[in-house]
């Protein structure tokens, strides 16, 4: 055995035989006490020995066990006062009532085993005060003769008398309880009920034994008020207050036990938790892990050693908070490497083991998830840039139409006009050959113009920009070498929108054109729920596919560009070639 | 004549205003950008405003949004529009029911003086002036065989230029024919594609775009 165990084992055989002796002080020394009662007492402090060592012997490092061994033989030091022997009636007196904030002290403490809380800090610090300083006070002025509360019978004597006086005693007494019992006990509620509250939802699960704490203190309370401010005693209250105290207080340490202990049980959690990381998809692992931990909050961040950050099961970038007061984030490691972070709430830093079962129990599952979440982030991140590209192109064409159309052609167009205002000017006069030359220059640049519309036209179709689809969508159709049916809403998209669907409707239609043998075609644009619609379908004799290396292909690609979808269906009645583009509404 | 040019390039608006100067017609104001186009409209109350379709800050289709303003503020005053592009069906949705005081040319059109103050001058009394191209590409549009077809290459070319907004009288100087020879050709036409005669011009124009339109 280890030297803490010798320790340990001591304190376990001093708690017991403490015990039978605060036992057979009551029975000496109180009248009215019967063997249950005084049992009652011995054992509700035996609980806290039993959880402290229990506790003490699971979490070696948390400072709850031994507080509350310390518990225990306060409450049973506490009975030593009943005794007729005025050295131990004075020192017990004196240092009896510490067992009741050390309970307090314990349960405030529960469970990380230190009181942080400053305003819990502050309460702890006046209740020990208040427990130390009350029974000196009374010591100090009190001649045993008179009956002191709750240590029937009387006389006693104190060793610490300075001066008699009985009825400072008495006020004393009155003070100690209204404060100690009343204010004291309803303020420790106060702050129970108010860890309950600020506590993280897997906080307040782990937290919940202290509410039999509460219990404690409002019996005391109540218990302490009845008596205080009671002329004549109602026994059966003070009877079933009693017993109502010492159940709670007999419960109040084994509930803390359970509570910290718990990660025990959850470890039934992680096997569970094997069994369905075998049927669970990569999106439900978020959930079974916290299921497993008990945490709702529960973040999962998997790492993207390429791109160097963390993402989701969709492969969506997370952010991953710093370990700290409001959320813990423990790190899963694979093969030396980073792989997942848990981003959990902070009660959970108590059970390490817990944390790492579970971890290791899904690190299969979370590799899984990485790759996944990997091949979607790529994805996405390609899917982007797709968009940008697409957008940057159409862009850039509309830039160079309209550069040639307001720029170059507008200068060429004016230029001509000086010609042929100067050509003018000399019609009657001058010389013919420099009449004949202005005439040509000026035919030569009109030809320009004329080409320079037709090459901005091939870039991008300036009706486009200038009256819409609609009209784009029929200037297509009447250029077609043949008939063509156009249904078109009039209504103006986004430049890209438009840009797409006339680029669909114009490869299609291409397509018509030049594989089909179709006799008739018809071109379709609509509106439906959010996307624009654009229809191209013929007569001829189908066949036409995504894969037959026709310019559907490429069709395709552009759609999918913008998020929209390409659908070809064909028969040997025809072939229909439809986008659907998403559009803002 | 007094006309507005609303025209984004000084260059071309310059060359504009002076070729209308030279031609006999009263330049009142020079504008920019459709808000200036707006003010001077209200303030000069031109006969006639030369639009470029596309104008600062969009470079869409400013021009054409004023030209629909002006003609519901200003009704009597005529609208000559200049466009980079022509469309058959943008064009005829600008005509819309009423072709009277309406213009819709390409910009190159400018090019050739003599027909474009021609133009100009039709538009301001009231007349109309489709541009050539958009009655070519509704006649070059794939039909089933039809009236059309009936047409001799005479009557056809008489068609064209009835379509453009030309009256009896514009025909004959343009082809150098008798005004009686047009006469003959204009009742031929209306009979082939059994049409209403009708003496207003600018019903006949309508009659002659819905006809191709259909």
């Amino acid at each position: 055995m280890t030297g803490m165990r010798w320790i340990q084992a001591g304190l376990a055989a001093t708690g017991g035989v403490l015990g039978v002796l605060a036992y057979e002080v009551q029975m000496d020394n109180l009248p009215n006490t019967t063997s249950l009662r005084s049992w009652a007492g011995v054992i509700a402090a035996w609980s806290f020995l039993l959880a402290g060592l229990i506790a003490w012997r699971r979490r070696p490092r948390n400072r709850l066990g031994p507080l509350m061994v310390l518990t225990c033989f306060a409450l049973l030091a506490r009975q030593f006062r009943y005794s007729h022997d005025e050295l131990a009636f004075t020192a017990f007196f004196l240092f009896g009532e510490v067992c009741w904030v050390l309970v307090a002290h314990v349960t405030l403490a529960y469970p990380f085993g230190r009181v942080t809380d400053r305003l819990e800090k502050a309460f702890l610090w006046v209740a020990y005060t208040v427990a130390l300083a009350f029974p000196l006070a009374i010591l100090l002025v009190y001649d045993g003769s008179r009956r002191l509360r709750y240590v029937d019978p009387f006389p006693r004597d104190s060793l610490l008398l300075v001066s008699a006086h009985g009825d400072v005693v008495d006020g004393f007494q009155f003070a100690f309880g209204v404060v100690a019992y009343g204010v004291l006990a309803s303020v420790f509620v106060v702050l129970v009920v108010r860890k309950l509250v600020k506590a993280t939802p897997r906080g307040r699960r782990v937290l919940l034994p202290i509410l039999v704490a509460a219990v404690v203190a409002a019996a005391w309370s109540m218990l302490n008020g009845t008596l205080t401010f009671a002329s004549a005693r109602p026994p059966s209250v003070t009877y079933d207050l009693f017993w109502w105290q010492i159940i709670a207080l007999t419960a109040l340490p084994l509930a803390l036990l359970w509570g910290l202990l718990r990660a025990r049980l959850a470890r039934v959690h992680v096997g569970e938790l094997v069994v369905h990381l075998e049927s669970a998809s990569v999106d439900s692992l978020r959930d079974e892990l916290a299921r497993a931990l008990e945490d709702p909050t529960l973040e999962v961040g998997l790492w993207i050693p390429d791109r160097g950050i963390w993402v989701d099961a969709a492969g969506s970038e997370v952010d991953v908070p710093e370990d700290g007061a409001d959320r813990a984030v423990t790190l899963i490691e694979h093969e030396g490497e980073p792989l997942a972070v848990l981003v959990h709430d902070p009660t959970l830093r108590e059970e390490p083991k817990l944390v790492e079962a579970v971890a290791a129990a899904a690190r299969l599952a979370l590799v899984n998830a990485r790759l996944h979440a990997e091949v979607r982030s790529q994805l996405e991140t390609v899917q982007e840039s797709r968009a940008r590209i697409a957008a940057a192109a159409d862009e850039e064409r509309r830039r160079i139409e309209r550069d040639l159309h307001d720029g170059a052609q507008q200068r060429l167009v004016a230029l001509a006009l000086e010609l042929r205002s100067a050509q003018r000017q000399l019609a009657d006069s001058g010389d013919p050959d420099m009449r004949h030359l202005l005439a040509s220059t000026a035919d030569e640049l009109q030809v320009a113009v004329e080409e320079l519309r037709d090459l901005a036209q091939g870039i991008h179709p300036g009706i486009l920009t200038q009256g819409g689809l609609a009209y784009a969508l029929e200037a297509l159709a009447a250029r077609a070498p043949l008939p063509v049916a156009v249904s078109a809403t009039p209504e103006r998209f986004s430049p890209e929108v438009e840009a797409t669907a006339y680029f669909v409707a114009c490869e299609a239609l291409t397509n018509v054109v030049k594989h089909a043998g179709a006799s008739s075609a018809a071109i379709g644009a609509r509106r439906d729920d959010g996307t624009l619609v654009v229809e191209v379908s013929d007569d001829g004799d189908g066949g036409a596919g995504l894969d037959g290396g026709s310019g559907l292909r490429g069709l395709t690609d552009r759609v999918e560009a913008v998020g929209g979808l390409l659908v070809v269906e064909s028969s040997p009645d025809g072939t229909l070639v439809r986008g659907v583009i998403p559009c803002a509404s | 004549m007094r006309v507005v040019i609303a025209e984004d390039s000084v260059l071309l608006r310059e060359g504009l205003a002076r070729v209308l100067r030279d031609g006999d017609f009263e330049v009142v104001a020079q504008a920019a950008n459709a808000d200036e186009l707006m003010k001077a409209v209200r303030r000069f109350k031109p006969d006639v405003a030369i639009v470029d379709v596309r104008m600062p800050p969009t470079q869409t289709d400013e021009g054409a949004r004023a030209a629909v303003e002006i003609r519901t503020e200003q009704p009597q005053v005529a609208v000559l529009l200049l466009s980079q592009v022509i469309e058959a069906t943008h064009a005829l949705a600008l005509v819309s029911d009423s072709a009277e005081g309406f213009g819709y040319l390409l910009k190159d059109r400018v090019l050739e003086i003599d027909d474009f103050l021609d133009a100009v001058r039709r538009v301001g009394r009231g007349g109309t002036a489709i541009d050539p191209e958009v009655i070519s590409q509704l006649l070059g549009r794939k039909r089933a065989d039809g009236p059309l077809d009936e047409l001799t290459p005479r009557e056809r070319e008489v068609l064209e230029l009835m379509a453009q907004g030309l009256s009896n009288r514009g025909i004959c100087e343009r082809l150098f024919v008798s005004p009686k020879t047009v006469e003959t050709h204009v009742n031929a036409i209306f009979l082939k594609l059994g049409l209403m005669p009708a003496q207003d011009e600018h019903r006949r124009v309508l009659a002659v775009l819905a006809y191709l339109r259909a």
